[in-house]
């Protein structure tokens, strides 16, 4: 099962000119959605989009900037829901710029998708689960060969 | 994944592991905060059932903000190439 988004792009352009594209309200945009971002840490913003309503979202992603290192990395977390302020994702978006060979590495990581967390715990919890009902299924099958060999 | 077969209490879900009543049922409590779980009184007691749709739902966003992103990425590469182009030409 997927948990986690990453993607890895190349831009035969340098830093500063994919940080402009990623942080200046009228080109972000352009390519991504409408909304009203600004570089500053703690700054609340929207995307606004077309309403998914198979997937319970109303078209808006509410944000909040979480960092912001100039040409090297921006992060901002990603929730949205139904409507009425109700939450059903909540997760972060994270954009890492790499310098390379005439242009830049772009790598984009959408994760934490809250669910996961708790999934992960459950999985954890059923595991530690599962050793105590197959330790209890390995007593009861003995017990019940056990029972059988005396009944031959 | 004792819940996917059946419904059972949180009673019954406790007597099948080491851990108290109170730990089972705070786990349950959290599941079904996400929506893995659903919880549904019949008489005195508390049934749990495994929500396959809360795990659905979240591979669905899953799914959809991959391809949304790749989408996008590809646009952004597009408009950066042409604005690139125009710049140079002025």
């Amino acid at each position: 099962m997927q948990k986690d988004i990453q993607h890895i792009w190349f831009f035969q352009h340098p830093p500063d000119r994919v940080w402009e594209f990623l942080t200046k309200q009228e080109l972000l945009e352009k390519w991504l959605m409408e909304n009203d971002f600004k570089p500053i840490v703690g700054h609340r913003f929207q995307f606004n989009t077309k309403p998914k309503v198979k997937f319970g979202f109303d078209g808006i992603v509410y944000c909040e900037v979480l960092e912001v290192v100039p040409f090297q990395k921006l992060s901002y977390s990603w929730k949205g829901g139904p409507g009425k302020g109700k939450i059903v994702l909540d997760s972060i978006v994270t954009w890492t710029l790499t310098p390379k060979d005439n242009g830049t590495e772009l790598i984009l990581d959408h994760k934490g998708f809250a669910g996961w967390k708790n999934f992960i715990a459950y999985m954890v919890m059923n595991s530690g689960w599962k050793i105590h009902v197959k330790k209890r299924l390995d007593n009861l099958i003995n017990n019940t060969n056990a029972h059988k060999s005396t009944g031959i | 994944m004792m819940l996917s077969k059946e419904r059972l209490t949180i009673n019954a879900l406790a007597g099948n592991f080491d851990m108290s009543r109170p730990a089972v049922s705070k786990h349950i409590k959290v599941l079904h905060s996400t929506g893995f779980v659903s919880i549904e009184d019949i008489g005195r007691e508390r049934y749990c059932t495994l929500n396959e749709e809360g795990f659905n739902q979240l591979q669905n966003w899953i799914h959809y903000f991959d391809r949304f992103w790749n989408k996008k990425l590809k646009k952004l590469e597009v408009l950066m190439n042409q604005h690139t182009k125009t710049k140079r030409k002025k």
